[in-house]
Order: C-alpha cells, then structure tokens, then sequence
C-alpha cells in the first residue's frame, strides 16, 4: 500500500465518522425539559422522540428541538424510570426515525456517542464499545436485562442520545442517570422494547408476586431430587397474606428454585423472569418443600 | 497490510511531519508550552499565556535554539505571534478549519505535562462560539475530546491530512479541549502584520 493510499484511507476513515454523525444527526433530537441544561433524544417513529427519563423534569412546557432548528412542542407518552427512558410525542408528525445498527454490538467496535444539548448544532465523542454486560439492577429499582459501556465521553447534555457505530447506525440510548457518575448505554434492542411497551400502556409493567427471599444454598439432597447442577435458590422469608405467592400456597420456608421452565438462582434472575407479560397469567412456579420439588400456579400481578 | 497497520503508518508519518514544526517554550521555571512555525520566515504562533509571563527558551524540534521577540499578542482571544530571528524554518502546513465537520478525526500534538512532541487522538466534537476574555466579544471554537494537559497550550491540532486546523488553547472540566481555529489564527495574523 503506498502512502498516498493509506493516507486516502485516513481521510476516508475521518470522512466516514463526520458522515456517521450527519447522518444520525438527522435523527437525534434537543429535549429541553429540566431547569439546567436541556438533554438529548431521538427520534423512534415519525412524531415519537425516546430519551432518559431522568432529564425530563417537568410534564409541561416540554420543548424538542428538531434537527432543523425548530422548536416543537412535546408531551410524556409514557415513563420508566426504573429503566430512565421516556417516549415522547412531538408536535411534528414528519421526523426521521433512527436506524437500528444490524446485530449485536461487539467490544472494540468504534462508536459515537452523540448529543444535541444546544441550538448551535451535533456533538460526539469518538471511542470503541468497552464492555457488555447484564442484568445489572439499577440506582432507580429497576433492572437493565442488557447494557453496553463505551469509552466515549458523556458530556453534559448527552443522555438520551445515541450512540452510533461508524456507518451513524443506532447501537443504544446513552444516559448517565442509572449508575452513579458513569453513563452506560442501553441496547437498542432493550430500548425499543420498552418503547413499545410504552407505546402501548404508559409504562412497563412488571410483575408482582407478593415474596420476600433471600438466595440460599440448595442442600444436597434437594439437588439430587431437582435433577439438575443448581447450587442455589430463594429461601421465602415472607409471604404476603392474600398476595399472588400466597394463593398459589407458597409458604415462608419453601425455595423458590424455578420459574416458567427456566431455574431462579437469585434475586435479580427473578426480577428479570417477571416481566409484564406474564401480568395477570398463570406461572409455573417450581420450589423445594421439605427436600422434595413441588410445581404450583402463581397468577402474576403487577407491581405498582 | 491490514487496514489499521496502513493506518497506524500514515498517523505516525503525519506526527513526524507536523512535529518539525513544533516548538518547546519555555518560561524557566517549570511551565511549558508549544508553539507553532506557521511561516518558514520565522513566524511562530502560540497561545498569549503561555508568553504572557515572558519566553526564556525555544527549541525547535531539531534541537535549535531559537532567539524570539513578541511581535504582537491580543489577550482576548489567547493569541501570541512571536518572530525568529532565523528564516527558512519547516513551516506547518495549514488547512482549513471553515471545512470541519463534528466527528472528524483530529490529532494534537504538545508537550502534556512536561513529555516533549506528545500525540493525543479525538475527534471533533462541537463547532460553536465562546466569549472572549475581556470585551465581551466573541470567537468561533472548535471543541475535541482528543486528550489536552497543561503543556498542550498553543500546540498544533491536525486533520486526517495533518494539516494545522486549529491552535489546542484550553482545557474544560478535564474532559474537553477548546482550539482555535486556524482561520481565526489567520486573521489575527493579518490582523497584526497588515501595515498601520
């Protein structure tokens, strides 16, 4: 390859990012909804704008800037603050959604994180995907199935953003309201997932059993008779009198070691085996009682 | 050869090029700063604080001594042209900064902390205005998040061609580099040599 080649593939490399940010710039909107500086968001169908929960403060007076500088009035579809993202609508039924990246984000890709906390235009930071990681509960009481770190800089302003791999496609939503400090990105996946479910009821519903449990080691002899290599469960230490658990006839006492065909091993398992789509169906519990396995119906409420 | 070596190869090719116009100031005590040969008639560029407490030594990175006197500094926009009192100097090659884009790959280079001809890689990340010390006027800034540290001051901040696009100027909240742009280095320039 001769210099002049390589140096070609230089600028094309800077001339791919700066076009990977014009392009997810069409897309990636200014929420201006708090006291400090306004946030970011982007743009999920035509007159829909997802971001974080966190920096949208108020209910009234939500302003989104559009990518071509005018100013839209907007208002809250729906909010999960356990998962900080909120689905908005704006006054402006003509906007272009953001494209999805194809696949699954790979550690070491290159990304960029980008904003729009200012009328004066797009901002980034350039970095690779860092980590992958999940389920993970977060500082809000709720729990992130899948989460991506980058090594990209959260400036004030970026969450609700995106952060985009080198062609400007969609890799998740940044926001730095989940952990402390860090910002962590929330797969697209994930992200529209819950932008559905906001869509759909105004929030994402999860579901309820009624049980307090700690996990516990499974002894011995409860191993053999489950059948499987499953060193740990959830000892119930309390049973909500009239709950979901208790109507089942769960018991304080019992180990809660299943869930729908899949084995609970601990807390964050059970959280994320509850999602809203069992609300208000029949699960199939399983526990060890006494040693022995015992299979019973738990009808799944919701949690308010 | 795999794509990153090739790419590896040409950002070490623009460093070298780029570094023979990088100059060590210093204050003597323990400040350092860059400055910039931005014309091979002996016109060298850096930021008006690294000079602001007077220059005791500039050392070009071949190692030369250079003899400097201040031809002119305006505080407002942090800008200090500096005259050599030798000509045919490696003068940068400048670009232009009205092309920039946000995202675009850039490279600074100084001395961060005292390391001589120190690289640091980021992309653009704003292109905005900030007030200027002083009257209250106003300048346009480009923002990067490619690494600064005290020492970068008035160092060269290169595009993917290694062409000077901008002067690394400051440094805010530890995670954002503030550069002038070189058109605005220009017209300062033109500003301070135009006849009185």
């Amino acid at each position: 390859m001769s210099q002049n080649d390589s140096q070609n593939l230089l600028v094309e490399l800077s001339d791919s990012l700066s076009r990977a940010v014009e392009n997810a710039g069409a897309w990636t909107v200014m929420v201006d909804a708090r006291q400090r500086l306004p946030a970011s968001g982007i743009v999920y169908q035509p007159d829909l704008v997802l971001s974080a929960d966190h920096v949208v403060q108020r209910e009234e007076d939500i302003v989104v800037l559009i990518p071509g500088g005018e100013r839209v009035s907007a208002e809250v579809v729906g909010r999960d603050p356990g998962g900080d993202l909120v689905l908005l609508r704006v006054a402006a039924p003509n906007l272009v959604p953001a494209g999805a990246a194809p696949g699954e984000a790979r550690v070491g890709q290159l990304a960029l994180a980008l904003g729009r906390p200012s009328p004066d235009g797009i901002q980034a930071s350039l970095g690779v995907v860092s980590a992958r990681g999940g389920p993970m509960r977060t500082g809000r009481g709720g729990l992130l199935e899948s989460y991506l770190r980058s090594d990209t800089i959260p400036y004030p302003g970026f969450s609700g953003g995106p952060l985009v791999d080198a062609s400007g496609n969609l890799i998740g939503i940044n926001t730095s309201g989940l952990t402390r400090g860090a910002s962590i990105t929330i797969p697209t996946g994930l992200a529209w997932k819950t932008a559905g479910a906001l869509l759909e009821h105004g929030s994402v519903r999860r579901g309820y059993f009624g049980i307090r449990s700690q996990p516990v080691e499974i002894p011995p002899a409860g191993r053999s008779s489950l059948g499987r290599e499953q060193a740990f469960g959830l000892l119930l230490v309390g049973v909500e009198p009239g709950g979901p658990a208790a109507g089942a006839g769960l018991m304080v006492g019992d180990i809660l070691v299943g869930l729908a065909g899949d084995p609970v091993s601990d807390p964050d398992e059970l959280l994320a085996g509850m999602s809203g789509a069992l609300v208000g169906k029949p699960a199939v519990v399983q526990v060890l009682r006494g040693g022995e396995p015992l299979e019973m119906s738990v009808v799944v409420a919701e949690r308010k | 050869m795999n794509i990153l070596d090739g790419l590896g190869e040409i950002w070490v090719s623009l460093v070298e090029r780029a570094a023979r116009s990088l100059v060590v100031l210093g204050n003597g005590r323990n400040g350092l700063g860059a400055g910039i040969i931005w014309r091979a008639d002996g016109l060298i560029l850096t930021n008006n604080h690294v000079v602001a407490g007077g220059i005791r030594s500039a050392i070009t990175s071949a190692g030369d001594e250079l003899s400097l006197i201040l031809l002119a500094c305006d505080p407002e926009i942090d800008l200090a042209l500096l005259k050599a009192g030798v000509s045919a100097l490696p003068a940068a090659r400048i670009g232009n900064s009205r092309l920039l884009r946000v995202g675009e790959l850039v490279l600074a280079l100084g001395h961060p902390w005292g390391t001589p001809s120190a690289a640091t890689l980021g992309c653009v990340s704003a292109l905005g205005k900030a007030g200027t010390s002083g009257s209250g006027g106003e300048i346009e800034i480009i923002r990067s998040d490619a690494r600064l540290a005290p020492g970068n001051s008035g160092g060269p901040f290169l595009n993917a061609s290694g062409e000077v696009v901008g002067v690394s100027t400051m440094l805010v909240g530890g995670d954002q580099g503030i550069i002038i742009p070189s058109h605005v280095v220009e017209s300062f320039i033109d500003r301070v040599m135009s006849p009185k």
